[in-house]
């Protein structure tokens, strides 16, 4: 089932007294997120990922816009009518029941000509637990399970009415981080099995990269990139996405291109086919330094950090717009702090943005695929 | 979160208890004011012919004139400002030593919420029937056959017996076993609120305080107290607002005469003569009385708490 | 070396002082237990009195100094206050006005508390604000109108004239509204989603999750039933409707003088009992409820 979002636009009245500012939520937000995906929506709180999740649950009414659910519209269904699965962050279950009522809740809800006989609604309530693997739970209190047990339960309940999209909200926020490497995991393999278009948010980048086929990054109410997990971290439409992906973060400086060469600070840095002269923000990946006694670029190094496979090391420049500058190096030679440290940068690791406007500033490619 | 579209069906939700209130809340409200401000008006009185009265203070000052009614303030002032204190001071030492011990701490907890859970009237009669005293007791050499549990103690100890509630019997006398009676029964609700908010306070201070090596009766004062000041004054206050509603252990003890055989309505109370003016169908007199007493309650509340506003550590 | 004597003396003084305190500890601890043992007796004594006294014979009740323990237990004092006060009567007049009232009050109780917890509609703060403004009140001022109420609308001497008016408590809805308020809303959310209508999930959620609070709001309810005194009196103290706590003063008007206590003592036991049992049994409820209300029954 496709998922069609049309301009889909929400905004709060004014809270309490001060009347002062409405909130838009989600600004003219477009989208068609392809039958049977993983969708993560991605950025810091408040930027209106969880109002869209909401909205395509239909627990929010949209200001304006359109909803479709494959070619049905569905803006003015009613959450119940929509057929969807929801997840909440906080898992939702009903503490008085056990883990097969908190399954069969739903079913028992459906009426008419959907009504099941007992056995079916206890094979499909079976059936999820099976597919989550908690069917040995099913007996319990929600108090009995741990945080990725009480998870898989919420997913099972969303799944056995067999719904046409499975929404999640944080799913991964209230587990510890060895339990969230393996839940994200249990997550891809549940949707990749039933196929269910799937849509989840986070804050989380790293969990959205993870698992994603389509990640959208939002902020303040608006759609700022929308791709596949590599192609948004490799090429960031704006400064705000680069920063927003990858950890350790993207290394900003302020810079200057001067005819054809960049530079920051006083380093130039390397030349830069078919950017117009101009004051630039830019960001280096940490990966993207490779140590090389007469690189371009010069750092004052602080620290070593230790990871076992890679190094970090920590450094200043004068130009950068961060405290420090993190890059990762292999760990295949030991490295010494010494007065500076000489980078090159890898051209593909490199980013400018305009100073003003932040948006990217693509960089001239030669017919070698290098920038 | 959900906006819903249907405001009428919250009002369906609400309309039995709204119902209920405007009939049996909202418009004795309004009726009850009225009332008292109309004079020579009975409610009943008024169904069938047509009604005849005047508005004006009448039944108010008629209310303050009544000697009854200085009587019945009077016992109720007497005993709002005796049991009140006694109560909350006597329940503060039983929750602090309840606190204070582990061994038997949850039977004597139990023990001592046992008089909340009672009927006041079948109790009052218990009571009575320990002060009674069986005889010819008003004459000048009396015959007593029994004097009571609570004089064969007190001349167990070398005393004298008291005619406490018998014909012939002192008004303090009354009142000292009315206090008896009353202060037994606030009680247990005034322990189970404090040490519910001594079992809050934070175990450090305590340990602090025993680092420090302060006695005993410091502790008290100077820690328990102040801490526990937001549950004395909730303590203070309901006792107070009770104490001002007392009526049915007075019924409990002496019978609906209110008092001694030799005088009854000796010692009603502000309720008990609401009760009385409601009986005597006189409507606008009980109105004016029950004012004046959410007046009288209204003050005391409003004073208790400015006091505690001063008093409440935190 | 002075140093050092005065360290060894400092040691000696504080395994004095050790020893001192362990027996000021010793005695304090005494003192507490004496005192709550003292205060105990006092609690208690009526409630033995009561049940010695309901057991002897008129002639061993009237002994000075009187004996502690009956010398002979006569039960047949029971069955005498039994009939005397005419207590199988009163008892289901009680039963059903209790009852009925409970329950009907625990309906109104739950969807009034359900809209002012989960529902959204205009004036809502406003109304709730006002409801809780009448708990100020005493109770008297509205008992003057209601018994002119009740007798216009020809409703004295009847059951429901004790079961209406006292149907919708207000600081039962504030105490289950709170209770309501604490369930997570996205456990509402995902019924929701479900397609739950709000009165299955009232039902088989909210309700559910508020059981400790329902149960005490009964048994107050019932307790208050049991021990309600003044308005019953006022509207229906005809044989066939009085309650309990009415019929037992109406059956001993005399207090005071040589009355026949025995019986007395037996017919309060009597009334006292299925107080105690409830005590026994769901003291737990009992008290939680009333440490956050303030009330009596």
């Amino acid at each position: 089932m496709k998922i069609v979002l049309q301009n889909l636009t929400k905004i709060f009245p004014p809270r309490g007294k001060n009347t002062s500012g409405e909130v838009v939520a989600v600004n003219n937000f477009n989208f068609e997120i392809p039958d049977g995906k993983l969708i993560g929506l991605l950025g810091p709180s408040g930027c209106g990922k969880s109002t869209t999740l909401y909205m395509i649950s239909g627990l929010q009414k949209p200001s304006s816009g359109k909803i479709f659910f494959g070619d049905d519209d569905v803006t003015e269904l009613s959450t119940e009518n929509r057929g969807i699965g929801l997840v909440f962050q906080n898992y939702a279950l009903y503490p008085h029941l056990t883990v097969k009522q908190n399954i069969l809740f739903p079913l028992q809800n459906l009426k008419g000509k959907d009504k099941l006989d007992k056995n079916t609604m206890l094979d499909r309530a079976y059936e999820a637990a099976k597919l989550v693997q908690i069917e040995q739970l099913l007996d319990r209190k929600p108090s009995e399970l741990s945080g990725g047990q009480q998870q898989r339960v919420a997913i099972a309940r969303a799944l056995v009415k067999m719904p046409r999209v499975l929404l999640l909200d944080e799913p991964l926020s209230n587990l510890d981080a060895r339990l969230r490497l393996q839940t994200r995991e249990e997550i891809r393999r549940i949707q990749k099995e039933t196929g269910i278009t799937t849509v989840f948010v986070t804050h989380d980048q790293e969990e959205a990269m993870s698992i994603s086929d389509l990640i959208v990054v939002m902020k303040s109410g608006v759609v700022q990139q929308i791709g596949q997990p590599q192609d948004v971290y490799d090429d960031p439409a704006n400064l705000f996405v680069a920063k927003f992906l990858g950890t350790p973060p993207i290394n900003v400086f302020s810079g200057r291109v001067s005819q054809g060469m960049l530079y920051i600070g006083t380093d130039a840095v390397m030349k830069v086919a078919g950017v117009a002269d101009q004051e630039v923000t830019v960001g280096i990946r940490p990966e993207g330094f490779h140590l090389d006694p007469n690189g371009t670029l010069c750092c004052k190094p602080v620290n070593v950090e230790v990871m076992g496979r890679d190094v970090s090391i920590v450094s200043t420049h004068d130009a950068s717009l961060n405290p420090f500058v993190r890059s990762i190096i292999n760990a295949d030679h030991r490295y010494d702090i010494g007065d500076s440290v000489r980078y090159t940068i890898k051209p593909h690791k490199i980013f400018l943005f305009g100073k003003e406007s932040e948006e990217r500033i693509r960089i001239e490619v030669n017919s070698d695929g290098r920038k | 979160m959900v906006e819903s579209k249907q405001q009428w069906k919250a009002w369906l939700y609400l309309a039995p208890a709204i119902i209920l209130l405007l009939v049996f809340t909202v418009w004795p409200i309004i009726n009850t004011v009225a009332m008292a401000f109309m004079e020579d008006y009975s409610g009943l009185a008024s169904i069938g012919g047509e009604a005849t009265f005047r508005f004006g203070f009448g039944n108010f000052t008629r209310v303050v004139q009544n000697a009854e009614f200085q009587q019945a303030l009077t016992n109720t002032m007497i005993l709002c400002l005796i049991t009140v204190p006694v109560s909350t001071l006597l329940a503060l030492l039983i929750a602090v030593a309840l606190n204070a011990i582990k061994p038997l701490q949850k039977a004597l907890q139990t023990i001592f919420f046992l008089p909340y859970v009672t009927n006041s009237i079948a109790i009052g009669m218990v009571f009575a029937a320990m002060f009674n005293v069986i005889g010819s007791v008003g004459t000048r050499r009396p015959l007593i056959s029994s004097y009571g549990i609570v004089n064969d103690l007190i001349r167990m100890f070398g005393g004298n017996w008291v005619n406490w509630i018998n014909s012939g019997s002192e008004y303090w006398a009354n009142m000292f076993v009315m206090i008896v009676y009353i202060v037994w029964n606030a009680l247990p609700f005034k322990i189970l609120i404090l040490l519910g908010g001594l079992a809050g306070i934070n175990k450090q201070y305590y340990e602090a305080a025993k680092v420090d090596s302060t006695p005993r009766w410091r502790v008290l004062t100077r820690i328990t107290v102040p801490l526990l000041s937001p549950m004395l004054a909730y303590v203070i206050i309901t006792g107070f607002i009770a104490g001002f509603k007392e009526y049915t252990s007075i019924v409990g003890v002496f019978g609906e005469s209110m008092g001694p055989v030799h005088e009854a309505h000796r010692l009603n109370t502000m309720v008990g003569l609401i009760y009385d003016s409601l009986a005597s169908n006189n409507q606008g007199r009980a109105s004016a009385a029950a004012l004046i007493l959410f007046m009288i309650i209204l003050v005391v509340t409003l004073i208790n708490l400015r006091v505690s506003k001063k008093r409440v550590h935190y | 070396m002075s140093q050092n004597t005065m360290q060894v003396m400092s040691a000696q003084n504080m395994r004095k002082t050790s020893t001192r305190q362990k027996i000021t500890r010793v005695l304090s601890q005494t003192g507490v237990y004496a005192f709550l043992g003292l205060m105990a007796a006092v609690v208690l004594f009526p409630f033995y009195w009561m049940i010695i006294s309901s057991l002897k014979s008129l002639a061993e009740y009237r002994l000075s100094p009187p004996t502690f323990w009956p010398t002979q237990v006569l039960i047949s004092n029971y069955s005498e206050a039994f009939t005397t006060a005419s207590l199988g009567m009163l008892f289901k007049n009680t039963m059903i006005v209790g009852i009925v009232s409970t329950l009907l009050s625990l309906v109104i109780t739950i969807f009034t508390a359900f809209a002012f917890a989960r529902l959204e509609f205009k004036g809502k703060e406003l109304l709730f604000a006002l409801l809780l403004a009448t708990m100020m009140i005493p109770g008297e001022l509205f008992t003057i109108t209601n018994f002119a109420t009740v007798t216009n609308l020809g409703w004295r001497n009847t059951y429901h004239v004790l079961i209406i008016p006292f149907l919708v408590s207000v600081f039962y809805i504030y105490l289950l509204r709170q209770n309501f308020m604490q369930i997570p809303n996205e456990l509402y959310l995902a019924a929701k989603v479900d397609g739950t209508s709000d009165l299955k999930y009232l039902w088989k959620v909210m309700v559910p999750l508020s059981l400790p609070t329902l149960i005490s709001i009964t048994i107050l309810k019932m307790m208050g039933a049991w021990n309600s005194y003044i308005w019953p009196r006022l509207v229906a103290n005809d044989e066939a409707h009085r309650l309990i706590t009415n019929g037992l003063r109406n059956a001993f008007t005399d207090t005071t003088g040589d009355v026949n206590y025995p019986v007395q003592m037996a017919a309060v036991a009597l009334v006292s009992l299925p107080l105690f049992l409830v005590f026994v049994f769901l003291r737990k409820y009992i008290m939680s409820g009333v440490s956050r209300s303030g009330i009596k029954g």
